[in-house]
Parts: C-alpha cells; structure tokens; sequence
C-alpha cells in the first residue's frame, strides 16, 4: 500500500470510519443470508456466486481498512505504543467483549426461538461454515475494528 | 477520551508555540508519539498524572499553570492582572 493510501487510512474521520466498521460488521452476514435465500431459487449457481462474492468484497476491503487502521497498534508487536494508544487498546478491547456478547446472546436467542418454534436444526459442515467462517474472519478483526470505531478524529500535523 | 470523563483544559499549544517545539520535538522530548500531543492540546485525551508532571517538569512550571479542570484564560492577562484592590 503506498504511503498516500496509507495516510490517507490514517486520517480517515470518524464518521467515514464508523461507516466501514458498520460495512464490515453487517457485509458477511448479509452476504451470507442472499447466499441462502438465493441457493433455493432458480438462479444459476455461478450467478449467485458471483452475488455473494460481490456482497462479500466491500466486507473484505471494509476490514482490510480496518487492520491497516490499528496497524500494530492492537497487536503492539511492530509499534511502541505510549500510554494513550494503551489505553485506546483497552478501551478497543473492552467494546470487543461487549459486542461479542451482544452478537452471541443474539444469535442463542434467535436459536433458541427457532428451536421452541418445533424447527429443527441439523448441524452439518455446510451449514456450519458460515458460523465457522464468522469465528475466523471476526474474532481476530472485532478490537481492530472496534479501535477504528473508537478513535477521535486525528489531529492535523503541526 | 471517554465521554464520561472530565475534560481537562490545558496551555500545551501555547507553551510549545512560545518555546518554538513542534509536536514531533516535544513528543521526542516525552517519549510518546506525536499524535498524542496534538490529541491532549484538542482535549480529546486527558494525561496521565505522570505524563502531566513530565509536561510540567520539562517545561519548568508548576502544573496548574498547564492544565487546569477549568478552561484557562490567556496568560498574559494572568500575568498582568491586577490584584484584588484589598491587597493593594
């Protein structure tokens, strides 16, 4: 990535930011239901590949903005971080936990109403990959995104 | 900055100005990133107290005279104000 693009992430305001986490939060899950709601229809299978794929793409580059934002800055492997990127982690950190609880209290809930509805749900590997697919893509990117969500507008240099 | 917590008004723009240091030389001087600089001059991140006393003991002022939970007025005007014409 060259150095403009670069500044350029580093500079994004909060508002446009915000919008990413919020693309790349909701993209996978939305990308994920057309998958499903299209796999039964008429549509060829290379069409609704290509949707999904399509829905899924902004998703990708919406989190890959979001890494490039906290750039070591969660991992804090590569970058000295002061008291205040410290502090920003922990806060990144803290909302993490809180978003996941609210995600996986939704989706028990949503299960649990679907199962006492008299549905039954079968737990095979295709159904399984969206969950497991979840899991890898977001529980590594949720405290870089939520660092990305956090953080107020960066000062102009001077 | 969380917005719970209280703001904390400082001169560190002022101070840095008067002294000719961009961010990048006093974040050097402090040992923190520049940006963190330009973040407690806007108020959007308040000091540590130990980061406060370096600002203070770098700067060679007590440290009410930089930051403050009330806003600050001018330092000139602090400097030249006259006293309370009971002590006078």
């Amino acid at each position: 990535m060259s150095t403009t693009t670069t500044s350029r992430i580093d500079y994004l305001p909060r508002s446009r930011r915000r919008r990413l986490v919020a693309v790349a939060l909701a993209g996978y899950p939305v990308a994920v239901a057309a998958l499903v709601a299209l796999k039964h229809g008429d549509l060829n299978r290379w069409l609704v590949l290509a949707v999904f794929l399509l829905l899924l793409l902004p998703t990708l580059a919406a989190l890959a903005v979001g890494y490039r934002y906290a750039r070591g800055r969660i991992g804090g492997r590569r970058v000295r971080l002061d008291e205040r990127d410290l502090s920003l982690r922990q806060q990144a950190y803290a909302l993490s936990h809180q978003v996941l609880v609210v995600i996986l209290i939704a989706a028990t809930a949503i299960t649990e109403i679907f199962l006492t509805s008299g549905n039954t749900l079968r737990l095979d590997a295709v159904n399984f990959w969206p969950v497991a697919m979840w899991v890898i893509v977001y529980l590594p990117a949720l405290p870089a995104l939520m660092l990305a969500w956090i953080e107020a507008d960066r000062p102009a240099d001077g | 900055m969380a917005d719970s917590q209280r703001r904390v008004h400082n001169r560190l723009a002022v101070l840095r100005a008067e002294r000719g240091l961009s961010r990048k030389q006093l974040a050097d001087k402090l040992g923190i990133n520049y940006q963190t600089i330009g973040y407690i001059e806007r108020g959007d991140y308040n000091p540590s107290l130990e980061l406060a006393l370096t600002i203070a003991e770098l700067f060679r002022l007590p440290i009410e005279a930089i930051f403050s939970l009330k806003p600050m007025t001018p330092l000139s005007e602090e400097i030249f104000r006259e006293p309370p014409t009971e002590l006078r």
